[in-house]
């Protein structure tokens, strides 16, 4: 267990470095005039000429890379050219809004499509159908349209939550839990129509076992079948898709973010990389990247854990 | 069935948790309501950049008006009045400018607001390479006459140079801080709020504290919000839902979306002009702009009554001229100096030889255009024999295009009329950004010359002259002057600035 995780976390490193390059290539591909963007469009083209040059862009994209990688090991990721904010307070400032959103949705969605999931097939018939559905519809409706509906009906026109803006937890667990509550509800329509098929289908899958016909001949009570064999045994596909689910939502994030004006990295990526902020950027990337690979390897574990015959040495 | 049993409760149980979650939510909401009297959240869709004024540009203003004062105070009528300077004289050749300066005032910082702290700001301004810093293009020393006198001396008149300094460029930060990276996140200067770092996000929400010992009058608001968004459905709700007190809305759909709250007060100003800038006037890229009759023929041939009721539903004031009604000069007769005229249009292209037409190139930049409109101006221009086409391009690319390698004849452009004249006239008509060939002519060179020594009256006289001749020489082709609208809630009472596309800090007070 130990040389796998020693192996993934090495692989994650790599994983860092080879994006962080492709990155810094790919944001220098388009040229986005970043001085006339600093400036304005009515600068003259000397002055963001200067600028550019100011910024360092005038070097090649290489020795450009090279400088940005040579702070960022010692944990110096510069700071953004717009705001002048050093690019670690940023993300530390916008980090908790989209983890609040995303472990949000996660815990709802866990929590809900495993109800669902179970309740559908078991006792199949007509709820079977219902949660069907509605998982359909659930899962076909298209994100911003839910958003924009969940905001006019419980914000705009009952007044429950507020519509726009965030505030921290630090700041009052009350206002916090109001400002993420229609955005998590919003994320997990589609999250929890998704992930309640695919238990429905494991659950079902591992009910026709014949371990679990010997498990009910024996005489074992059907609740302690259910959850310590047949949901246990369904979970690993479930948690898998839980765990794409997560690191999809990091871009789903983005439109719900939009819409309610929360200032998390959805929107401070879209800002800064229409702006061609290249410190603020990188950093969202290497952050992304490194939440993406520790999700991957929790949920490596959480499968392990669940079930034995996954392990690795 | 003890299964069911279990769902049902842990069912039940999620319903409990929501309905909780509601009810707290409700509380949330009321506790925001009582605050309004002493707190001001405004809406914006305009991003601050770094808050050192030497980065200060005038559409981002009311940021920096939090912290800082400016020398001199511009009132929403576009007036000057005393701030930090309290007086200021011009000597006979108009490049001379002495600044009494108010004495007894501190930055937050504790140091002393001076002639030396003036002359600090206005050099770190010039040089600052700032969106804004030719607003001091023309300064060529600040010499210290005692703490409270200053002398601004100019390498030649600049008939801007009063208002720059209530603008950008009279931005006063604490000298000690000048130059420091930590002035772009953590502002000081001598204005009536201090930024909250604790509350602020950079980037989207800047949260303002009152400042207990403000040198002037006491600021109406304990505490300022300016938050950004990236749309402006999210500014509406939260205009609905009372989490923000006022926005300046552009957008046609959001402005009939909030005209359907009756709660909300809405005040219509023209800001911005659309149209085309035809600035390859010496032919350089298209041979044929350099015509004046083609010119006109394609101002001429332009639909503009339409395009205001296709594009903005009405909402503008279609106009053939780039003054705006506060610019000096501005000239009502002339917003119908090119009635559609196809047939005239067409006789123009023949009398210019090119009585086949000719083809146009231009940029189709987002955020700028809209299908609607390149289609629309495509469909008018047809039909006088011009052939528009459309290079689509991302914002990035065409400004560089644009600027830098000239690659255009001309663009859709939105631009702000100012209240200033020479500012205007600087913008768009003197070779610079928005003249990226140089063009000129012997009209343009006397009056501008006379703009720079001209006394208020004569400015204006100078000012229409040219604003005329631009209009028949046909350097532009405007389509319309936007409405936007200044919607503020029941708490709140707000005034437009003249020239400016947002209200300045100062033009907001607590309902009664």
């Amino acid at each position: 267990m130990l040389t796998f995780l020693a192996r993934r976390l090495g692989a994650g490193i790599l994983l860092l470095l080879v994006i962080s390059l492709l990155t810094f290539v790919l944001l220098s591909i388009p040229h986005a005039d970043v001085g006339r963007a600093l400036l304005g469009q009515s600068a003259p083209q000397a002055a963001v000429d200067a600028k550019n040059a100011s910024l360092g862009l005038d070097r090649s994209v290489l020795a450009q890379y090279g400088d940005w990688l040579s702070h960022a090991v010692r944990g110096d990721l510069g700071r953004s050219w717009f705001t002048g904010e050093d690019v670690w307070s940023a993300l530390g400032t916008r980090l908790p809004v989209t983890l609040s959103l995303v472990v949000g949705v996660t815990l709802v969605t866990a929590v809900l499509s495993l109800l669902l999931g179970v309740w559908a097939a078991v006792r199949g018939g007509l709820v079977d159908r219902c949660v069907q559905v509605l998982s359909v519809v659930g899962y076909a409706l298209p994100g911003f349209l839910v958003t924009l509906v969940v905001v006019l009906v419980f914000a705009v026109r009952l007044g429950w939550f507020p519509a726009i803006g965030y505030i921290p937890f630090t700041q009052s667990v009350s206002g916090w839990l109001s400002t993420i509550t229609l955005p998590v509800a919003a994320l997990s329509v589609g999250a929890v129509a998704g992930v309640a098929q695919q238990v429905r289908g494991s659950v079902l899958d591992v009910l026709q076992r014949d371990f679990v016909r010997t498990l009910r001949a024996r005489g074992l009570p059907p609740g302690r079948v259910l959850f310590r064999h047949v949901v246990r045994n369904a979970s690993a596909p479930a948690l898998t898709v839980l765990g794409l689910q997560f690191v999809g939502l990091l871009g789903g994030a983005v439109l719900v973010e939009q819409i309610f004006g929360l200032p998390g990295i959805g929107s401070m990526t879209v800002q800064y990389t229409t702006r061609g902020d290249v410190p603020v950027i990188m950093g969202l990337v290497m952050v992304s990247v490194a939440g993406v690979v520790v999700v991957n390897l929790l949920v490596d574990v959480l499968v392990g854990v669940l079930n034995p015959k996954a392990r690795v040495a | 069935m003890k299964t069911t049993r279990i769902l049902a409760a842990l069912a039940a149980a999620g319903v409990a948790a929501s309905l909780a979650a509601c009810s707290g939510a409700g509380g949330g909401t009321a506790g925001q309501a009582a605050q309004h009297s002493d707190t001001l959240a405004v809406g914006t869709m305009t991003v601050a950049q770094s808050l050192d004024p030497t980065q200060a540009s005038g559409s981002a203003l009311p940021y920096y008006q939090a912290v800082y004062d400016t020398l001199i105070l511009r009132k929403a009528d576009g007036t000057f009045a005393p701030m930090l300077a309290t007086a200021w004289t011009y000597d006979a050749t108009s490049t001379k400018l002495s600044l009494t300066l108010r004495s007894g005032v501190t930055f937050s910082d504790g140091t002393a607001f001076d002639a030396t702290a003036v002359k600090k700001n206005l050099e770190a301004f010039a040089k600052g390479g700032g969106g804004s810093a030719t607003q001091l293009a023309s300064l060529k020393t600040v010499k210290v006459t005692d703490p409270t006198h200053v002398v601004v001396e100019l390498k030649q008149p600049d008939p801007a140079l009063l208002f720059s300094l209530s603008d950008a460029a009279g931005l006063m930060a604490s000298p000690a801080k000048i130059g420091s990276k930590d002035l772009a996140t953590n502002p000081d200067g001598t204005g009536p709020y201090t930024l909250d770092t604790g509350k602020t996000a950079i980037g989207s929400k800047y949260v303002y504290a009152r400042k207990a010992d403000y040198w002037g009058d006491k600021a109406p608001y304990t505490t300022l919000s300016i938050s950004s968004f990236d749309n402006e459905n999210a500014i509406v709700n939260g205009l609905k839902t009372g989490q923000l007190n006022t926005a300046v809305l552009q957008t046609v759909d959001q402005q009939i979306a909030a005209e359907a709250d009756t709660k909300l007060t809405q005040q219509k100003f023209e800001f911005d002009f659309q149209g085309i800038l035809l600035f390859d006037r010496v032919g350089a890229v298209n041979k044929a702009l350099a015509d004046p009759r083609v010119r006109q023929a394609i101002n001429d041939g332009i639909d503009r009554d339409a395009l205001l009721q296709g594009l903005r539903q009405g909402r503008g004031t279609a106009t053939s001229q780039i003054w705006g009604t506060d610019t000096p000069g501005y000239d009502k007769a002339l917003d119908d100096a090119y009635p559609y005229d196809p047939d005239k249009a067409k006789q123009l292209l023949a009398d210019a030889g090119y009585a086949d037409g000719f083809t146009l190139t231009l940029p189709a930049m987002a955020g700028i255009t809209t299908d609607a409109m390149t289609s629309a101006l495509t469909t008018q221009l047809a039909k006088v024999g011009i052939t528009l086409k459309w290079d689509q391009l991302d914002g990035a690319t065409a400004l560089q295009k644009i600027f830098r390698d000239r690659a255009y004849a001309g663009m859709v452009m939105n631009l702000g009329q100012s209240s200033n004249a020479w500012n205007l006239v600087q913008t768009a008509i003197l070779p610079g950004t928005f003249n990226p060939f140089g063009y000129t002519d012997d009209t343009v060179k006397s009056l501008s010359a006379k703009l720079l020594t001209d006394d208020e009256s004569a400015t204006a006289t100078d000012a229409g002259a040219l604003n005329k001749h631009v209009v028949e020489d046909a350097w532009f082709a405007p389509f319309y002057r936007m409405t936007y609208t200044l919607v503020t809630d029941p708490t709140v009472t707000a005034t437009t600035q003249s020239g400016m596309a947002v209200p300045s800090i100062y033009d907001y007070q607590p309902a009664s």
